[in-house]
């Protein structure tokens, strides 16, 4: 066997162009559902997810930053702070809506403003699942 | 900013219902099966937090 058949990639080794496209579209829509949530389940046409989603995350935002829940930032001081903040950025854009309602700061010395935290980072980790969610389906591996 | 006042049961129940809508519409496709996951996921979250909240009543006294 010569050198240059040595080098020779076989053609079942490369993705086919169309599977590359497609993952491709499936890391767009993810991007813009996590950025915009339900934007991506929108791309897919998908109207009724994209509602409940954007509706879902806008709600416990709003609940949360309404009970003055803690907004995490990225100087945080421990791991617990760190996780705090990577669920916190999962709302995407809505991080800044919370951070904007937020006038007077957390305020975590009272039961209400811990349940806020909760319900923060809850949005934040929900709108995560629904970005994969939206990546799958683009992907074709769900319906 | 409008201040939100929720006791600890009406803020389970807005948690519970907001998620489990979100649940029942993610995870299923036909209507008739988003609704009964959703409420049986309601139900879930309600029974499993109330559940909680006595198993650790007897810890608060």
């Amino acid at each position: 066997m010569s050198g240059s058949e040595g080098a020779r990639v076989s053609p079942a080794e490369e993705p086919p162009p169309q599977e590359t496209r497609r993952e491709a579209i499936a890391f767009v829509v993810a991007a813009a559902s996590w950025l915009v949530p339900g934007l991506g389940h929108a791309l897919l046409k998908m109207w009724g997810r994209a509602v409940i989603c954007f509706l879902t995350v806008g709600v416990l935002v709003w609940v949360g930053a309404g009970m003055r829940g803690n907004l995490f930032n990225s100087r945080g001081n421990d791991a617990f702070d760190s996780l705090g903040y990577l669920a916190d950025l999962g709302t995407g854009g809505f991080y800044w809506v919370a951070k904007s309602l937020e006038k007077n700061g957390p305020d975590v010395s009272r039961a209400d403003g811990d349940y806020g935290t909760r319900f923060l980072a809850t949005a934040g980790v929900f709108n995560l699942l629904a970005a994969l969610h939206a990546y799958e389906v683009a992907r074709g591996r769900k319906v | 900013m409008i201040a939100v006042k929720l006791s600890h049961f009406q803020a389970l129940v807005v948690f519970a219902l907001v998620i489990s809508i979100a649940f029942g519409f993610l995870g299923r496709r036909r209507p008739i099966d988003r609704v009964k996951y959703a409420l049986w996921t309601l139900l879930l979250f309600l029974l499993i937090g109330v559940g909680i909240g006595w198993a650790m009543y007897p810890f608060s006294h």
